[in-house]
C-alpha cells in the first residue's frame, strides 16, 4: 500500500504519465481482444478446412480398396460356346456370364424362384466375365477345367463387405436385400471373400458400373488439356507481361489494354466456355469435347492471371539490376532476358503455376464445350473425346447408385492432392530460384 | 550559344579575367554571379539561407570550363525531368587520363550530368535533353550514335554497390561476353583475373570466383562494380559517389584504385565529401541547383574559391 502512493507520488510529478498510466490499460486489452480475433479466426478457418477434409477422406477412403468373391467355376466348353481350337478373340468373347452364373447355383442350390435368382447373380459384378474372358484368352489350356477364381463383386455387395449397410434398416430402405446379406455371410464364414486394392480406378476409365469405374480417362484429359493450357498460356502470357512492362510506350491506348487486361481476370469463366463453343467449335470447326479446345478455353482464362503476375515480378526487380547491365553497353532485349527475367523467375513461375491449378480446377467452360461427355476410353491425344477431373467429379456425384459416392471423394482426393503437388512445385521453384 | 560562355578566343582564363568580366560586364547580374566579399554573409553561418539565394537567372560559370585536350566537350546542355528543369544550361570540359570531381549539395544535378555522358538518363521516363555533348568529336545524342556502343565506351559505377546476382566470374565476364572481346574460354578468363587485379579485389576473391557477387562485402561489391566497369575496357568512367555506402577502409582502397586507373581511363567522380574530392581529383566542378557555379583545379577551388556559393559549400556552411 505505501509502495503504491509512493509510485503515485513519482508519477504525479509529470502530469502526462497519469494519463498514459490511465489509457495503457485500455490499450493493452484492445490489442489482447485483436489477438483472440485474430486466433478465432484462424481457428474457424481450420475447422471448416479439417471437416472438409475429413467428409472427403472419410467418404472417399473406401474407394480404393474392392471386395471379391472366391468362385469354383467349370469351365465347360459347351457352356462357355468354343471348342478347343478357338482363337483368342473368340475366347474372349465367350459365355463367362453363364459359367459364373452356373457356378453360383451350384454354390447355392436352394435358390430356384426367378427373382431370387438375379439377386443372387447381382453378388457379381457385370465386369468380372470380361475379367474372367481376359483371364482365359491367356490361359486357354483352363480351359474344360474346374478351377477356383476371385470375381469381382458388385458395387452393392462390395459395400456390406467394406461394412457400409446397416443391417437393421428395413429391408425396403436397402439395396442389399436379405437374401444377399445371407449368402454374403455364407461366403464370409467360408473365407470366399476378400479386400483387396482397387486397381481399377486407377486403371479404367468411367463405368455405368461403380466397381469397373476408373479416374484415368480423367486423369488423362486433365493432363492433355493442362499440357496445351501451358504451353499457349505461358509463353504468351510472360511475353506479354515483358512487352507491356518494358517496351510499349504509356499511352492511353496502352491504359486501356491494361484496364482490360485487369477485367478480363474477372470475366466469369462460363463466358469463356461460350466463346470457346462459338468461336473454336462453330466457326474453326475444332473436335468437340477435345482436349485440345478446352485447353486453348483454359489458356485465354488464365492468360490474364499470368500476364498480371508476371508484370508484378518484372516490375519488383530492382532499378539497379537494370542500370548495372545497360550501364555496361547490354541491349534492352539481352538486359531483359539475362537480367530481369531471372529474377523475376520465382514470381512469374508462381504465377503461372497458379494459373493452371486454377485451370485444373476449372469446370463451367468445360462444360459448355462438350468435355461432359460419358468418357470410358483413355484419350490418346489432344483431339480425342475427353473429360477431366472437376467434371468426372461431377458426373459421378449426379449419379444415383451409391458406389458413385465413395467414388466422388475419392476423384476429389486425387484432384486435391494434384493441387497440392502443383503447389509444392511452385514452392520448389521459387525456392531454387532464389537460392541462385 | 547563351551567356555559358564569355571567352571564346582563350579557353585558359586567368582568375582574375573572370572575376573582373563578371563584375564589369556582368553588373547587372543577380546575385548568384557576383562574388560577394565574406564579411556579407551572416555571423551566423547556419543563417545562410541556401534556396534563398539561388537565382533562374542567367549565369556564368567561373573558372576554367573549358580545356585544350577536352575528350568531352558538354556545351549548353539542359535536362528536365517532366516540367522540372534539373540541369541549367551547362557547358564543361573534361580532359583525358584525370579525374574531375563533382561537388554541390543534393539535389543540384551532378549525378544527371554525368549521366548524360552515357545516356543512362534515357531509361528515365518523362527525362529530357537539350544541348550537346561530344565524345572525342562525336555527338552522342546523334541519332547516328548507338546507345549500345556509348555505353560500352562510357563505363558507370552506380552510387550502391549493384553487382549482378550471379557469380563473380560471370559478373566481370558479362560485358566482355555481349560484346563479344573475347574469343575463347582463356581469353575471356584473363580478361575477367585482369580486371579483378586492376580493380584490387583478385586476391581477395580468386578461390570463390564461382560465388555470388552478391555475398561480398560491400567494399568488395563496389570493387567488383568497378571490375564490370573496366572488363569491357572503357575509354571513360562515370562514377556515381561510389564510396557513398562503404566504410573508411573501402573508401580508401577505391580511391588508391582510381588513382591508378587515371592512367588509362578517364573518370568523372560525384561526391559528396569534400576531401574525397580533394584527395583524388585533379579539377572539381561546383554545382548548385542545376547550374554548374565554379570550375578549377582541386587545389584552387579548395584553397582560394572564387564564388561565394563555391566557398560557403566547401567550408560547410551549408550543403
Amino acid at each position: 500500500m505505501n509502495k503504491q502512493t509512493d509510485s503515485n507520488t513519482d508519477r504525479s510529478t509529470n502530469p502526462n504519465t497519469a494519463v498514459i498510466v490511465a489509457s495503457l490499460k485500455k490499450r493493452y486489452a484492445r490489442e489482447k481482444r485483436f489477438q483472440w480475433y485474430g486466433r478465432l479466426a484462424v481457428l474457424t478457418g481450420f475447422i471448416f478446412l479439417f471437416l472438409l477434409l475429413a467428409d472427403i477422406v472419410s467418404k472417399g477412403t473406401p474407394a480404393f480398396t474392392q471386395s471379391f468373391i472366391k468362385l469354383s467355376i467349370n469351365l465347360d466348353p459347351e457352356k462357355l460356346g468354343v471348342d478347343a481350337n478357338a482363337t483368342t478373340d473368340e475366347l474372349r468373347q465367350a459365355d463367362y456370364d453363364a459359367v459364373i452364373k452356373s457356378s453360383l447355383r451350384k454354390k447355392f442350390p436352394e435358390v430356384t424362384g426367378r427373382k431370387e435368382k438375379r439377386q443372387l447373380y447381382r453378388l457379381i459384378s457385370a465386369g468380372a466375365g470380361y475379367e474372367l474372358g481376359d483371364y482365359i484368352a491367356a490361359h486357354p489350356e483352363d480351359i474344360g477345367r474346374t478351377r477356383e477364381f476371385w470375381l469381382r463383386a458388385h458395387s452393392e455387395a462390395d459395400s456390406y463387405l467394406k461394412g457400409q449397410v446397416n443391417k437393421n434398416t428395413p429391408e425396403a430402405d436397402r439395396r442389399v436385400k436379405n437374401d444377399q446379406l445371407k449368402w454374403l455371410d455364407q461366403l464370409r464364414k467360408e473365407g470366399r471373400t476378400d479386400t483387396r486394392f482397387n486397381t481399377t480406378f486407377f486403371t479404367a476409365g468411367d463405368s455405368r458400373e461403380p466397381e469397373l469405374a476408373g479416374i484415368k480417362a480423367a486423369l488423362f484429359g486433365s493432363f492433355f488439356t493442362l499440357s496445351v493450357t501451358f504451353l499457349l498460356s505461358f509463353p504468351i502470357g510472360v511475353f506479354a507481361a515483358i512487352y507491356l512492362q518494358e517496351f510499349a510506350p504509356r499511352n492511353r491506348l496502352t491504359d486501356l489494354i491494361e484496364i482490360n487486361i485487369n477485367n478480363l481476370a474477372a470475366v466469369p469463366s462460363i463466358v469463356y466456355g461460350l466463346l470457346g463453343l462459338a468461336v473454336f467449335i462453330n466457326f474453326f470447326g475444332l473436335p468437340r469435347s477435345a482436349p485440345l479446345v478446352g485447353g486453348i478455353v483454359l489458356a485465354l482464362i488464365t492468360l490474364p492471371t499470368i500476364i498480371i503476375t508476371s508484370r508484378t515480378a518484372i516490375q519488383a526487380v530492382s532499378p539497379s539490376i537494370r542500370e548495372a547491365a545497360l550501364g555496361i553497353g547490354a541491349s534492352k532485349l539481352q538486359t531483359i532476358f539475362h537480367h530481369v527475367l531471372p529474377v523475376a523467375m520465382p514470381g512469374v513461375l508462381t504465377g503461372a503455376i497458379i494459373g493452371m491449378a486454377q485451370a485444373l480446377g476449372e469446370s463451367a467452360p468445360l462444360l459448355m464445350i462438350g468435355m461432359i461427355a460419358f468418357i470410358v476410353d483413355v484419350p490418346g491425344g489432344v483431339t480425342d473425346p475427353s473429360t477431366v477431373l472437376p467434371i468426372q467429379v461431377y458426373l459421378w456425384a449426379d449419379s444415383p447408385e451409391h458406389g458413385f459416392m465413395e467414388k466422388t471423394s475419392a476423384a476429389i482426393m486425387v484432384l486435391l492432392g494434384f493441387l497440392i503437388m502443383m503447389n509444392a512445385l511452385a514452392i520448389y521453384l521459387r525456392k531454387r530460384f532464389e537460392l541462385k | 550559344m547563351q551567356t555559358g560562355i564569355m571567352i571564346k578566343d582563350d579557353s585558359v582564363v586567368t582568375d582574375t579575367s573572370v572575376t573582373e568580366k563578371g563584375v564589369t560586364d556582368e553588373s547587372t547580374a543577380t546575385d548568384i554571379n557576383v562574388n560577394k566579399p565574406a564579411d556579407e554573409m551572416p555571423p551566423d553561418p547556419r543563417e545562410f539561407d541556401i534556396r534563398a539565394s539561388s537565382n533562374t537567372g542567367q549565369h556564368e560559370t567561373i573558372g576554367q570550363p573549358f580545356i585544350d585536350n577536352a575528350r568531352i566537350s558538354a556545351r549548353n546542355v539542359n535536362v528536365y525531368y517532366g516540367d522540372k528543369q534539373a540541369i541549367i544550361d551547362v557547358s564543361l570540359d573534361i580532359g583525358g587520363n584525370q579525374i574531375i570531381a563533382m561537388i554541390g549539395p543534393s539535389g543540384c544535378g551532378k549525378s544527371t550530368f554525368i549521366r548524360t555522358i552515357n545516356r543512362m538518363n534515357d531509361i528515365i521516363p518523362g527525362c529530357r535533353f537539350e544541348g550537346n555533348i561530344t565524345l572525342d568529336g562525336e555527338d552522342i545524342y546523334d541519332t547516328e550514335m548507338d546507345i549500345v556502343l556509348l555505353r560500352a565506351r562510357v563505363g558507370i559505377v552506380f552510387q550502391k554497390p549493384n553487382p549482378f546476382p550471379k557469380s563473380i566470374y560471370e559478373n566481370v565476364a558479362y560485358g566482355p561476353r555481349i560484346h563479344g572481346l573475347a574469343q575463347n574460354k582463356a581469353e575471356l578468363d584473363d580478361i575477367v583475373e585482369k580486371s579483378l587485379r586492376r580493380a584490387s579485389l583478385f586476391d581477395e576473391v580468386k578461390d570463390q570466383l564461382d560465388k555470388p557477387g552478391t555475398g561480398l562485402s560491400g567494399g568488395q561489391q563496389q570493387r567488383l562494380c568497378i571490375a564490370r566497369a573496366i572488363a569491357v575496357s572503357p575509354e571513360v568512367i562515370l562514377m556515381d559517389e561510389p564510396c557513398s555506402a562503404l566504410d573508411p577502409i573501402a573508401t580508401a582502397s577505391i580511391e588508391e584504385l582510381m588513382d591508378e586507373l587515371k592512367e588509362k581511363y578517364t573518370i568523372v567522380i560525384v561526391t559528396h565529401s569534400m576531401q574525397q574530392a580533394a584527395r583524388v581529383s585533379q579539377r572539381t566542378a561546383y554545382f548548385h541547383l542545376g547550374k554548374l557555379i565554379e570550375v578549377g583545379n582541386t587545389r584552387e577551388i579548395f584553397t582560394t574559391p572564387k564564388h561565394q556559393l563555391t566557398e560557403s559549400y566547401i567550408t560547410g556552411r551549408f550543403g
